[in-house]
């Protein structure tokens, strides 16, 4: 081999990888993605968009796609976001990343974007239709997250479950684990149980309501949002505070960082990082890719606990939730646990 | 006795109390002060807006106001937000809550009036208008209430809330409105007849205007005061307040037709309300049992409240 040869052929070499390492750009950049959500009206929803902005912002000034359009229904309802998607199809986007208003009432216009070519990926609120993609939470599990970490603290005793919106399945879901979690433990009994709606202040008066009736109260799980609220009536009751299992709401962790200054009252905090949004984003933009994806994945919980407390408390907007922002890398971890199990 | 009887706000009352009583019985008799002490705290803020919407349902078929909770979360984000968790800042945040509620009301009027929207269609229209600007204003901030603010919400004197005397003479002033005075009576006689009213002189419009801007300045009082409360404004405090204002109105004993309304009725009914899903919640039942029940119970106060009426 000559020497002119050897260059030609590291020249080739190194074509190939340069145009292998930045393919995801270069396959993608002319793409364009469309988040279809179906609700804003909370913090947890804002900070979601919030994420979404400025992740697929620099995603488009980088290049990586060339449009990434956030949609958002005024009503929450299924027939609006139905209509939303069938817009979304005719714009001609290439994917669609959906926060779903019903797990099965899009089906029908979900089913319509696959058939059009389009890429359709749920998290958060998933879509049952297969040819959808699915980022989901094992809600279960984070039920019964919070009662193993009960059982850690205590030798036993009677807990307050404070759910959240009634016939939500994510509701019956965490309801569940945390059910999974009592039986396992054998040492708990929930002694009430109130829907708080995911609402401080619909928690505050559910719980406000219960609490007299209630005998002394150990801890209080929770699906998150509600913390504060419950804390505040057991305060207005008069009560000692037992351990509440927070939801990482920046108002739930400063009162938590408060208590913990004044008395070191210890608990733990779960829920599921707004940021989801970017990884589904991210998720899209890899199926666009031509990525080998698994149309079921699970994101994994944010999870803060006493010693690192103030890391989160300070990462984490004034009136907004503790978030995570996911990367390109973060996609390629997801899908690729999702393909190895 | 049998006068008394037809009262139809009495039916409220009695509900109230009966689900108290059950509450209480099944618990043993255990923390019922407290859970009265609660009603009275959260059925003060029902009654706030409930006094508004009476007025408002009372004007006659068609009238009703849709904007109370997007009105309440505008006023509660913008003054916490205004005030910034600063005592001096009280007054300031206090009227601009009143101010918003000023401009939500003359917004709807105007949609009403001017542009002959009906009035449910006119108020559910522009409350998008304010969710959104609430939305945009502050995207979720929750700002803490001044501490004057949240001590004057949830103080007690000898175990009753301070809020719900202060709320309870608030309906008295506003019974002394709605029996005594001009504008009161003319709200009545344009509830029962619009052109008999018309016609003796009663000048509809602008004593429709005067309600509809007195409901969401009320609507704007409690937004503030709630935040107050609950520390802090979230975008999703006014929703349950949309029904809720308009239930307690009718359990009440307030006539959806309009033209016949009544103060007292709406601390009976928002008492009832809380103190029946705090039963529900005592007894532990399901969710979906707790819902039925609820409906049931609401339908059966209703028709026992009717009945008085329909035999007159």
């Amino acid at each position: 081999m000559t020497i002119t040869e050897r260059a030609a052929l590291l020249a080739t070499a190194a074509a190939l990888a340069f145009s292998a390492g930045t393919s995801a750009v270069a396959d993608t950049s002319d793409k364009r993605i469309a988040l279809s959500n179906n609700y804003a009206g909370n913090s947890w929803r804002q900070a979601m968009l919030r994420s979404w902005e400025k992740v697929t912002g620099q995603a488009v000034a980088d290049g990586a796609v060339a449009a990434a359009d956030a949609f958002t229904t005024a009503e929450n309802q299924v027939t609006e976001q139905a209509a939303q998607i069938q817009n979304l199809i005719l714009q001609g986007y290439d994917a669609i990343v959906l926060n779903a208003a019903s797990p099965e009432g899009l089906n029908g216009a979900v089913k319509e974007a696959c058939d059009a070519g389009v890429t359709v990926v749920s998290f958060d609120g998933i879509v049952t239709e297969p040819c959808a993609w699915r980022i989901a939470v094992d809600f279960q599990q984070m039920g019964k997250d919070e009662v193993l970490y009960l059982a850690d603290r205590l030798d036993g005793g009677n807990l307050l479950e404070i759910r959240g919106l009634a016939g939500v399945f994510v509701d019956d879901e965490i309801s569940a684990g945390i059910q999974e979690g009592v039986d396992e433990t054998g040492k708990f009994e929930i002694v009430g149980s109130v829907h708080g709606n995911w609402a401080q202040d619909v928690a505050q008066k559910a719980v406000a309501g219960i609490l007299p009736s209630l005998p002394d109260v150990a801890a209080v799980v929770t699906q998150g949002g509600d913390g504060y609220g419950a804390a505040q009536a057991f305060k207005a009751a008069g009560r000692d505070i037992p351990i509440i299992v927070m939801g990482n709401r920046h108002d739930e962790l400063t009162w938590w960082k408060e208590q913990k200054d004044a008395s070191g009252y210890e608990t733990m905090s779960v829920s599921i990082a707004p940021g989801v949004s970017t990884l589904a984003f991210w998720v899209a933009q890899q199926i666009l890719d031509g990525a080998e994806v698994p149309k079921d994945m699970t994101v994994p919980f944010l999870r803060i606990d006493q010693d690192n407390l103030e890391e989160n408390l300070a990462n984490t907007e004034e009136g907004g939730v503790a978030n995570v922002e996911y990367t390109l890398e973060d996609a390629k971890a997801v899908i690729a646990e999702a393909s190895g199990s | 006795m049998s006068g008394r009887l037809r009262q139809p706000w009495l039916w409220a009352w009695v509900g109230a109390a009966a689900v108290w009583l059950a509450t209480a019985a099944f618990t043993g008799g255990t923390g019922s002060a407290q859970v009265l002490s609660a009603a009275l705290t959260f059925g003060a803020f029902y009654v706030i807006v409930a006094l508004g919407q009476m007025f408002v349902i009372t004007l006659g078929p068609g009238n009703v106001d849709l904007s109370i909770p997007a009105c309440m979360t505008l006023a509660g984000t913008v003054s916490m937000k205004v005030m910034g968790g600063a005592a001096a800042m009280l007054p300031v945040g206090l009227v601009l809550a009143l101010l918003i509620g000023l401009g939500v009301g003359t917004v709807n009027f105007a949609l009403i009036r001017l542009l002959r929207i009906p009035p449910i269609i006119a108020t559910l229209s522009s409350s998008f208008i304010f969710q959104s600007a609430a939305i945009w204003y502050n995207r979720g901030l929750r700002v803490k209430p001044p501490e004057p603010l949240a001590d004057f919400t949830t103080a007690r004197i000898a175990g009753v809330p301070v809020i719900a005397l202060a709320v309870a003479a608030l309906a008295v002033a506003m019974h002394l409105l709605l029996t005594r005075t001009l504008y009161g009576r003319a709200v009545l006689a344009i509830g029962q007849n619009q052109r008999a009213a018309h016609l003796a002189g009663i000048r509809v419009e602008r004593t429709r205007a005067l309600t509809y801007l007195m409901c969401a300045t009320l609507a704007g009082l409690c937004g503030f005061l709630l935040a107050g409360f609950s520390g802090g404004a979230a975008l999703n405090m006014g929703e349950e307040y949309l029904l809720s204002s308009i239930a307690v109105v009718v359990i009440g004993g307030t006539s959806v037709a309009g033209g016949y309304s009544n103060v007292p009725g709406l601390w009976g009914a928002a008492l009832f309300l809380f103190l029946l899903v705090t039963m529900l919640n005592t007894f532990g039942a399901g969710a979906g049992v707790r819902l039925v029940l609820t409906g049931l119970i609401i339908i059966g106060v209703i028709v026992a409240a009717s009945g008085g009426r329909r035999r007159i």
